[in-house]
C-alpha cells in the first residue's frame, strides 16, 4: 500500500540529509507508527507520500501509483485519494464543521444529495453530529482533530496518514483520538501514524517504524515498544522533561534490572 | 525490468482511474463557489464593506474626473464658438452695399455664417442696450439721433469654423476692392483684438481634453492599485486557508472561486453606490453650475436619457472587472505557493 524504496532527501542549504536511504513497506490495512525525535525526518516522510516535497532520489508508491508519474496538474486528483490529518488539525476557519467536512465532498465533485447523506455519517462516527454548526473557534482541540479526522475519511481513503494528531492534546482526548483511528483501522483503512507519545504507541501494541537522523533504525513488524534508548522525550519550551506515566515506569524498571 | 515496466503501467492506469472518479460537473462546481463565494462575502463583512467602500470612492473619483473633463472642455468648446470678428464699415453704408459685401465675404470656405447691421440699427440697438440708462434717453432728441447715425460705423459681424486660421478672411477684407472702399479706417476689424482671448479659449480646451484624459488615467491607477492592495490584504490574512485548501486537494479554480465571486460581489455593490452617489451629487450641482455659465448639458442630456442605464452598467461592470482582476492576481501569488 505504502512502498518507499531508498528515498534520500536533503532540503537545500542543509549539509545533511532529511532522510538518507530510507526504505519500508507498509501492507494494506496495517496501523503503524512512525516514530522519531524532532528532526529525524518524520515530517519529511508524510511531506513525500502527500507529494507536497519530492524526493532526491529513490522511489514511493502509494497505492499501486508510482508518484514520479503524478504530474503538478494531477496532485489535487492524487491528494484526494488519500486521507490526511495534521497536527494543527488545518480546518478552514470561516466554514462550520460540517462544512469543513463537506468541503472534501465537494472538491471531489460529490452530488450535493450524497454530500447531505455523507456528511452526518461521518459526523456522528466522530461523534459531533451536535456540533455541525459550530465554526472551528468554538471547539476544543479534540473536537477539532475530530473534525479533521471526519474530513479526511469522509471520500473513504485507502490510506490515512496522521502527522503528530495528538501532539496538541491532553491524554484523555488522546486516547479518544487513538480510539478512532482504531476503529477507522478496523473498517479496512491502512493507518500511518507519526507520534512522539510513547503511551499510545506502547498500549496499542502495533508495528513502529523508527527514524533517526533520516534513516530507518528500528521496524518491530509487530507489538513494537518504543525505545527509550533511541527517541528521548520531548521538551517544552523552557526546557524541563515532559515525564509521562509510562517514562517514569520505564526508568524504575530499567533501575530495578 | 519487467517490474518497472508494470509500475508504469499500473500507474499510469491508476492516475486515468483518478481523473475518471472526479466527474467533473461545470454547473455543479460553478454553483458551490458561488454559494462559497457569497457565504464568505457574508462572513468576512467587515473587510467586504471596507473593500466596497474604496472601490465605490474609486469609481466615483473616476466619474468625477471624466465629466470634469468633458465638462470643461465643452464650456471651452461653446466659448470658442461664441467669438465673433466684427467690421466695422463706414457710417451710412447702404444696405444693399452690405448685402454685397456679405456676399463677397461668404464665398470663404471657413465663414460660417454673416450678420450684418446698417448704422440705423446699431443706433437701434444701442438704444435698446440703453433703454434703462435716463440720462442717455434724455438727451437723445431727434437731432441728437441724426448725428448719432451719421458717426456710427454699419457692422458685419462673422462667424468662422476655425478662429485659429483667418487669414483668407483678412486678404479678402484687405484686397477686395467692395470692402476696401466701405471698411472704416478709424475703427479697425477686431480679428486681432480677439486673437489672444481665441489663443487663451484654445488652449483651455486642449488642457481639459489632454489633461482630464491623464488625470482620469492617473486617478484609475491609482485607484486599482488601492482596491489591489485592499483585497491582497484580505487575502494575505486568508493564505492558510489557501494552503489547507490545497492539501486537502483542492483544484486551483475551486480554491480561486470563492475568492472572486467576493470581489466581485463588493465590485458590483461599489459600482451601484458610485452610479448612485454620482447621479444625485450631479443633478444636485448641476444647475449651480450651469448658473456660473458652465456647459454641463452634454453630461445631463446622458443621465436623463435612457444611456443612464448604460453608465450605471459602466459602473458596475468596472467595479466587477476590478474587482476580479485585483483578487485573482492576489489568490494567484499564494495559490503557486503551497
Amino acid at each position: 500500500m505504502i512502498l518507499l524504496e531508498n528515498v534520500t532527501k536533503t532540503y537545500s542549504g542543509d549539509k545533511t540529509p532529511a532522510l538518507d536511504d530510507v526504505s519500508l513497506h507498509i501492507e494494506p490495512n496495517e496501523f503503524v507508527f512512525l516514530v522519531g525525535k524532532s528532526g529525524a525526518g518524520k515530517s519529511t516522510l508524510i511531506k513525500m507520500i502527500t507529494k507536497e516535497e519530492k524526493p532526491d532520489a529513490g522511489k514511493i508508491v502509494i497505492g499501486g501509483i508510482d508518484l514520479e508519474y503524478v504530474k503538478k496538474r494531477y496532485i489535487p486528483n492524487y491528494r484526494r485519494r488519500l486521507g490526511v490529518v495534521f497536527q494543527d488539525f488545518k480546518l478552514l476557519p470561516r466554514r462550520t464543521v460540517y462544512e469543513n467536512v463537506a468541503f472534501a465532498l465537494e472538491i471531489a465533485g460529490m452530488s450535493g444529495k450524497d454530500i447531505r447523506k455523507t456528511v452526518p455519517k461521518v459526523l456522528e462516527l466522530v461523534d459531533l453530529l451536535d456540533q455541525a454548526k459550530k465554526f472551528p473557534a468554538q471547539l476544543s482541540g479534540g473536537q477539532k482533530q475530530r473534525v479533521s479526522i471526519a474530513r479526511s475519511v469522509a471520500r473513504q481513503p485507502k490510506i490515512l496518514i496522521a502527522d503528530e494528531p495528538t501532539a496538541n492534546l491532553d491524554k484523555l482526548t488522546t486516547e479518544e483520538i487513538i480510539e478512532l483511528l482504531k476503529k477507522i483501522n478496523d473498517f479496512g483503512t491502512t493507518i500511518l501514524v507519526t507520534t512522539h507519545n510513547e503511551n499510545i504507541v506502547n498500549s496499542l501494541q502495533k508495528r513502529v517504524i523508527t527514524l533517526k537522523d533520516g534513516k530507518v533504525v528500528d521496524d518491530q513488524k509487530r507489538g513494537g515498544i518504543y525505545k527509550l534508548d533511541d527517541v528521548k522525550t520531548p521538551k517544552t519550551q523552557t526546557g524541563r522533561t515532559i515525564r509521562t506515566p509510562g517514562y517514569a515506569m520505564k526508568k524504575k524498571k530499567v533501575m530495578i534490572q | 525490468m519487467t517490474d518497472e515496466k508494470d509500475l508504469k503501467k499500473n500507474s499510469k492506469r491508476g492516475l486515468k482511474v483518478m481523473r475518471k472518479s472526479h466527474e467533473f460537473h461545470p454547473i455543479r462546481n460553478e454553483g458551490r463557489i458561488l454559494k462559497y463565494g457569497a457565504k464568505g462575502f457574508s462572513r468576512n463583512i467587515w473587510l467586504s464593506v471596507a473593500a466596497t467602500i474604496v472601490m465605490a470612492i474609486t469609481l466615483i473619483i473616476s466619474f468625477v474626473t471624466i465629466t470634469a473633463s468633458v465638462i470643461l472642455s465643452n464650456t471651452a468648446e461653446t466659448m470658442r464658438e461664441k467669438i465673433d470678428i466684427t467690421i466695422y464699415l463706414k457710417p451710412n453704408t447702404s444696405l444693399e452695399d452690405l448685402n454685397k459685401l456679405k456676399e463677397t465675404i461668404e464665398k470663404d470656405a471657413n465663414v460660417k455664417s454673416v450678420v450684418i447691421s446698417t448704422s440705423k440699427e446699431e443706433y437701434e440697438k444701442f438704444l435698446s442696450e440703453n433703454q434703462d440708462s435716463e440720462e442717455i434717453i434724455d438727451v437723445m432728441d431727434e437731432e441728437m439721433s441724426e448725428l448719432m447715425i451719421s458717426k456710427m460705423q454699419a457692422t458685419m459681424r462673422l462667424k468662422v469654423y476655425d478662429v485659429d486660421n483667418l487669414d483668407s478672411v483678412k486678404e479678402i477684407v484687405e484686397t477686395d476692392d467692395g470692402f476696401v472702399a466701405a471698411v472704416d479706417e478709424e475703427k479697425a476689424p477686431t480679428y486681432d483684438v480677439n486673437q489672444v482671448e481665441i489663443a487663451t479659449i484654445t488652449s483651455w480646451a486642449k488642457i481639459a481634453r489632454t489633461g482630464g484624459l491623464i488625470l482620469a488615467i492617473v486617478f484609475l491607477m491609482i485607484s486599482v492599485l488601492i482596491i489591489f492592495s485592499t483585497i491582497r490584504m484580505a487575502i494575505f490574512s486568508r493564505r492558510e486557508e489557501i494552503y489547507m485548501m490545497k492539501l486537502v486537494g483542492a483544484d486551483k479554480r475551486f480554491i480561486r472561486g470563492p475568492f472572486l465571486i467576493e470581489a466581485e460581489i463588493s465590485g458590483m455593490i461599489a459600482g451601484i453606490i458610485a452610479a448612485m452617489v454620482s447621479y444625485v451629487g450631479f443633478m444636485f450641482l448641476a444647475p449651480k453650475m450651469a448658473g456660473y455659465g458652465i456647459d454641463v448639458s452634454a453630461i445631463t442630456d446622458v443621465l436623463n436619457s435612457n444611456q443612464s442605464v448604460l453608465v450605471c452598467a459602466a459602473f458596475v461592470l468596472l467595479g466587477v472587472l476590478i474587482g476580479r482582476i485585483s483578487s485573482r492576481l492576489a489568490v494567484q501569488k499564494y495559490l503557486h505557493k503551497a
